[in-house]
């Protein structure tokens, strides 16, 4: 190869030419996929400190069932959404919140006084009074929502 | 490699031929207003892809639209640009389509043996013409309502038919939901269907017959 390497004039428009196709079909592709991917990534957002009610309504060692409404933004449309939460407390200052979501395929657990223990309908996943798994095809406990109270409130955090 | 790769497909679908077609035929020497064309191919293509990527979001009903748009030009990465784009290519469109026909017309290029160019050329206009109509409402603000209620209203003076006309736009006396759902129809199905086939030809034309060279005064 020789030391200086003559660039035509032909050449050097072709070779600009493409590029400035490379560049264009990039300020398309980059934006597009940032635009198609981007809600995906966005994380929902916390609907803050909801208030679920009082706490004299909670029987000492009986999960007691509360709902809330709450809002929630899903893109351009606002809904109304109710959370339903089992509270639990032995002693009246420790609380544990428990979604009534069955954590095998979402229906709605129910308490069974009687017998102790939550039961979910669909699949007949039974869960006892803290959420632990007791049978069924249930693969985890039911979940947790924080709660605070005061003034004896309750309220329900990060949900 | 990839002369290869270009080998192998060329001797099973004869690409080469195409391109050579295409992009390396003969042209006279012209000047820049010859471009005004591809221009204008850009700013249709630039419609295409930012318009196909609008519709990921938008929801052509009166409850939604608005609030739809918003979504899209505050909350999407890169919704305001990909908006943006297809907001101001529209205008960049309408504007383009008509330099580039006051080209053909003081040129002279839709002489023999060009007719066919461009009278596929005047459908064209009229379909960006309707793209640009239709489009307009579908942010469904005021502008865009009292716009159409306009638009729609100039149609109606037609003499005999207009009433008729109004009706058919709006889908019925008032502008509803059902004029903007039909709006949003005819703007991502009947006019880009419309727009691929008459270009289709126009290109197909240009290529074929090429382009005209710049008239040049006859000398005694």
């Amino acid at each position: 190869m020789s030391e200086k390497q003559e660039i035509g004039r032909r050449e050097f428009l072709g070779t600009a030419t493409w590029a400035i196709g490379v560049l264009l079909g990039a300020g398309f592709v980059v934006p597009a996929i940032a635009y198609v991917v981007g809600p995906a990534l966005q994380e929902q957002e916390s609907a803050g400190r909801i208030p679920l009610g009082t706490t004299s309504k909670i029987e000492l060692g009986t999960p007691t069932l509360f709902k809330a409404r709450i809002e929630r933004q899903t893109g351009w449309i606002v809904n109304q959404e109710e959370l339903s939460v089992y509270v639990l407390t032995e002693d009246g200052r420790e609380f544990i919140a428990m979604s009534n979501i069955c954590t095998h395929l979402g229906c709605r657990v129910r308490w069974i006084d009687d017998r102790d223990q939550f039961f979910c309908p669909c699949h007949n996943g039974i869960f006892d009074k803290q959420g632990g798994v007791v049978s069924g095809p249930v693969p985890r406990p039911l979940d947790r929502f924080e709660v605070e109270v005061e003034d004896e409130q309750l309220y329900l955090l990060g949900v | 490699m990839a002369t290869k790769v270009g080998d192998w497909l060329d001797q099973r679908i004869g690409w080469r031929s195409v391109w050579e077609t295409i992009f390396l035929r003969k042209v006279p020497k012209v000047n820049w207003l010859y471009t005004l064309g591809s221009a204008t191919l850009f700013t249709a293509v630039n419609q295409i892809v930012t318009g196909i990527l609008l519709t990921i979001y938008y929801v052509p009903s009166p409850d939604q639209a608005y609030d739809s748009v918003q979504y899209i030009t505050t909350q999407v990465p890169a919704g305001w640009l990909i908006r943006g784009l297809h907001h101001w290519g529209a205008s960049a469109m309408v504007i383009l389509s008509v330099l580039h026909m006051l080209r053909v017309i003081y040129y002279g290029s839709y002489k023999f043996p060009r007719e066919v160019t461009w009278f596929t050329g005047v459908g064209l206009l009229l379909v960006v013409l309707g793209f640009g109509f239709t489009g307009y409402l579908l942010p469904w603000d005021q502008k865009a309502y009292w716009a159409t209620t306009v638009g729609t209203r100039i149609a109606e003076v037609t003499p005999l038919v207009g009433d008729w006309i109004l009706r058919v736009m709006r889908g019925g006396s008032e502008l509803t939901a059902v004029t903007l759902a039909r709006f949003f129809g005819v703007h991502v199905w009947f006019l880009p269907a419309a727009l691929l086939a008459l270009l289709g030809i126009h290109l197909y034309l240009v290529v074929r017959i090429g382009i005209s060279s710049v008239p040049e005064r006859e000398d005694k």
